[in-house]
C-alpha cells in the first residue's frame, strides 16, 4: 500500500478545490443559501409545518444534502476528468498508485469539498432557524457516507465520460431530478400515488430524510433502515469503481 | 548475467482487427542507453505505455528488473520514470509544487534539495515557484522531463523527450542523461532526432509496423549498415576511370577531378585503393572521408536490408 501516494494525491485533491474558492465552496453555497431564502422563506408563509415541522425547519437537512451530494459529485468528477483531458493522467498511472490508492485520493478530496460546503450551509441556515442537532452520530453517519456515495459516482462518471457534455449527463439527468425528487422541499408522503411509491426507489430519500432524522429528530424511515440502504449504495459503488479502475475501462488505451 | 532492466516477451498488443506489436521480445542491460527508432505509428509509444501502466497488453510478459508485471502491476512502477510524448501539465500547481506531489506519488516524501538539483540540471531553477501555466513550451517540457526524473528511477523512459525544443535544452538533457547513465540508471529513448540516438545510445533497437526488426550495438550498427564515401582529389583531371578505379569499382566525376569511392562492410578498405592509386602514379590533392550517419542506417534497414544482412 503506497500510503504516501495516496495522501499525496488526497492533499493536492484539497488543494486543487482550495485554490479556486469562489468557484467550488462560495459559488455552491450561495446557490443552496438562495434555495433556502427562496423556497424556505416565501413558501414558510403559506406552509406552516411539514410532518410535525416548521417548514424552514424542515427544508434545512434537504439543503445540507444537496450541496454535500452536487459539490462531492462535481469535485471527483471534474478533477478527474480533466485530469483525463489535460494528459496529467499519465502521472498517475505511471506512479506507484493502484485502484485503492486512486479512489481514497480522489473520493476524500471531493468528501472534503462537498462536506465543507454541506457544513457552511448548514451554519447559514442556523441564523434563520437556529441549530438543531438530535441525534449526532446519526447525522454524521449521512453526512459522511452521502458525501462518499456522490464521491465515487462522481469517480466512475469521470472514468466513463469522454466529452464534457456526458461530465454533465449525471448531474443533470440523474441528480438534479432525483434530489428534488427525493423529498427536500416537500414529505414524500404527501405525494399523489403513485408518485408516493415510485419515491420509494428513490435512494435520496432516504439519504435525506435519515439526515433529518439526524438534524431534526423526526423522519418518514427507520434511520437503521434509511442507513442500511444508504450503506449497501456506498458498498456497491465502491466494489463497480475498483473493479472499473482495476480493469483500465477508458483510462488505458 | 545481471537481471535485465527490462524484459519484453512475446509482447502483442491489438486493437480490434490492427496489430500495434507483434510478439516483441526484448531484454535492456541495466545501466545502458537504448534508443528505440522507428517512423510514426511503429510501435514505440505503444512498447513504452504496455511498461508503464498506459496500454493494457493482449499477450506476452513484461519484467521489470525481474519483477513480473502480471504478478505485480503495482511495485515495479516505483522504478519507472516517464516523460510523455504529449505535453502535459496542471496549471493549480507551481513548479516546485508538481515535483513535490510528483515524490509523493512515488511514496518518497519531499526532498528539496533533490527538486533543486534536478531544476538545475534543466535550467529551470528560475521558474521553480512560478505556476505550470505561465511556462513556455520547451519549460514545460522540462518540467515533464524533471517530474520523470525527480524520484530517482532506476528505470527511464524518454518518449521524443526533445520533440519541439530548443537546442540548448537538447544538449542540457543529453548531458544529464549521459549522467544518469554514468551514475547505473538504465535509460530507454525514442526520438526523431537520430543525431540524439547517434549520440547517446549504446545500442538501437529498429522497429517498423509493431515488429521490432533488429537489436544491436551503435557502433556494430553503424559499422554494419552503414558505409564510408572516400572521395579523392587528384591534382590534374584524368581523362578517364584507371585501372585501380576500375578494380575498386569507384567512380569519376564528370570534370575528371574527383574519385568516389563507396566503402561498405565487407569491401576492399579504402587505404588498398590510395596504394593502387599511388602505384599508377597518380598525384592526388586531397582525401576526404564522409561517414554515414544514423539516419542513413535507419532508411537502409526500413528499406529491408536486415532481411538480406541476417
Amino acid at each position: 500500500m503506497n500510503v504516501l501516494g495516496m495522501k499525496t494525491l488526497l492533499a493536492k485533491e484539497v488543494r486543487r478545490f482550495m485554490r479556486v474558492p469562489g468557484q467550488t465552496v462560495l459559488s455552491p453555497l450561495i446557490s443552496t443559501t438562495l434555495y433556502f431564502i427562496v423556497f424556505g422563506v416565501s413558501m414558510s408563509n403559506r406552509v406552516q409545518t411539514v410532518e410535525g415541522l416548521p417548514y424552514l425547519h424542515f427544508i434545512v437537512p434537504g439543503l445540507v444534502f444537496l450541496g454535500i451530494a452536487n459539490n462531492a459529485f462535481l469535485n471527483s468528477s471534474s478533477s478527474l476528468f480533466i485530469t483525463k483531458i489535460q494528459g496529467t493522467v499519465v502521472d498517475l498511472l505511471v506512479a506507484p498508485l493502484g485502484p485503492g490508492e486512486l479512489m481514497a485520493g480522489f473520493i476524500g478530496g471531493a468528501m472534503v469539498r462537498g462536506l465543507v460546503v454541506g457544513l457552511l450551509t448548514w451554519a447559514v441556515a442556523t441564523f434563520f432557524t437556529g441549530f438543531s442537532l438530535e441525534h449526532a452520530g446519526v447525522a454524521a453517519y449521512f453526512l459522511i457516507l452521502s458525501s462518499y456515495v456522490f464521491s465515487v459516482l462522481g469517480m466512475l462518471a469521470a472514468v466513463w465520460a469522454e466529452k464534457f457534455e456526458q461530465i454533465n449527463f449525471f448531474p443533470t439527468f440523474v441528480m438534479l431530478p432525483l434530489t428534488f425528487l427525493g423529498g427536500v422541499f416537500y414529505s414524500v408522503r404527501e405525494l399523489p400515488a403513485p408518485w408516493n411509491t415510485v419515491s420509494l426507489f428513490n435512494p435520496m430519500v432516504y439519504m435525506v430524510e435519515g439526515l433529518r432524522y439526524g438534524m431534526l429528530g423526526r423522519s418518514l424511515y427507520s434511520p437503521l433502515g434509511a442507513g442500511s440502504i444508504l450503506f449497501a449504495v456506498a458498498v456497491g459503488a465502491t466494489a463497480l469503481t475498483y473493479a472499473v479502475l482495476r480493469s483500465g475501462y477508458k483510462m488505458k488505451a | 548475467m545481471s537481471v535485465p532492466a527490462l524484459e519484453l516477451q512475446g509482447l502483442s498488443k491489438r486493437y480490434g482487427e490492427f496489430t500495434a506489436l507483434h510478439t516483441v521480445d526484448l531484454a535492456i542491460r541495466p545501466g545502458e542507453i537504448f534508443a528505440l527508432l522507428g517512423p510514426n505509428g511503429a510501435g514505440k509509444t505503444t512498447m513504452i505505455g504496455s511498461v508503464c501502466g498506459l496500454v493494457k497488453k493482449s499477450s506476452g510478459s513484461i519484467r521489470v528488473f525481474g519483477k513480473d508485471l502480471d504478478q505485480d502491476p503495482v511495485g515495479p512502477r516505483y522504478d519507472i520514470g516517464l516523460v510523455p510524448q504529449e505535453i502535459n501539465f496542471d496549471p493549480f500547481f507551481t513548479v516546485a509544487e508538481s515535483l513535490r506531489i510528483q515524490l509523493g506519488f512515488y511514496g518518497r516524501p519531499t526532498d528539496e534539495a533533490r527538486i533543486d538539483e534536478v531544476l538545475t540540471a534543466l535550467n529551470l531553477h528560475a521558474k521553480k515557484d512560478a505556476y505550470t501555466r505561465a511556462l513556455s513550451g520547451g519549460m514545460k517540457r522540462r518540467l515533464l522531463i524533471a517530474k520523470a526524473l525527480v524520484h530517482k528511477p532506476r528505470l527511464v523512459f524518454l518518449d521524443e523527450p526533445t520533440a519541439g525544443v530548443d537546442v540548448e535544452l537538447r544538449r542540457d538533457l543529453w548531458t544529464y542523461v549521459r549522467k544518469l547513465a554514468s551514475e547505473g540508471t538504465t535509460i530507454v529513448l525514442t526520438t526523431h532526432y537520430l543525431e540524439e540516438a547517434e549520440e547517446l545510445a549504446d545500442r538501437v533497437g529498429i522497429i517498423n509496423e509493431g515488429r521490432l526488426l533488429m537489436v544491436e550495438d551503435k557502433a556494430t550498427l553503424l559499422r554494419r549498415f552503414g558505409e564510408r564515401r572516400v572521395i579523392i582529389t587528384f591534382e590534374q583531371p584524368q581523362p578517364g576511370l584507371s585501372e585501380a578505379g576500375k578494380r575498386f569499382a569507384a567512380r569519376l566525376s564528370e570534370d575528371g577531378r574527383t574519385l568516389t569511392y563507396v566503402e561498405r562492410d565487407g569491401c576492399a578498405p579504402s587505404g588498398e585503393l590510395l596504394r593502387a592509386l599511388y602505384a599508377e602514379g597518380q598525384l592526388i590533392s586531397d582525401v576526404e572521408t564522409r561517414r554515414s550517419r544514423m539516419e542513413d542506417v535507419l532508411i537502409e534497414i526500413l528499406r529491408g536490408r536486415p532481411q538480406q544482412a541476417a
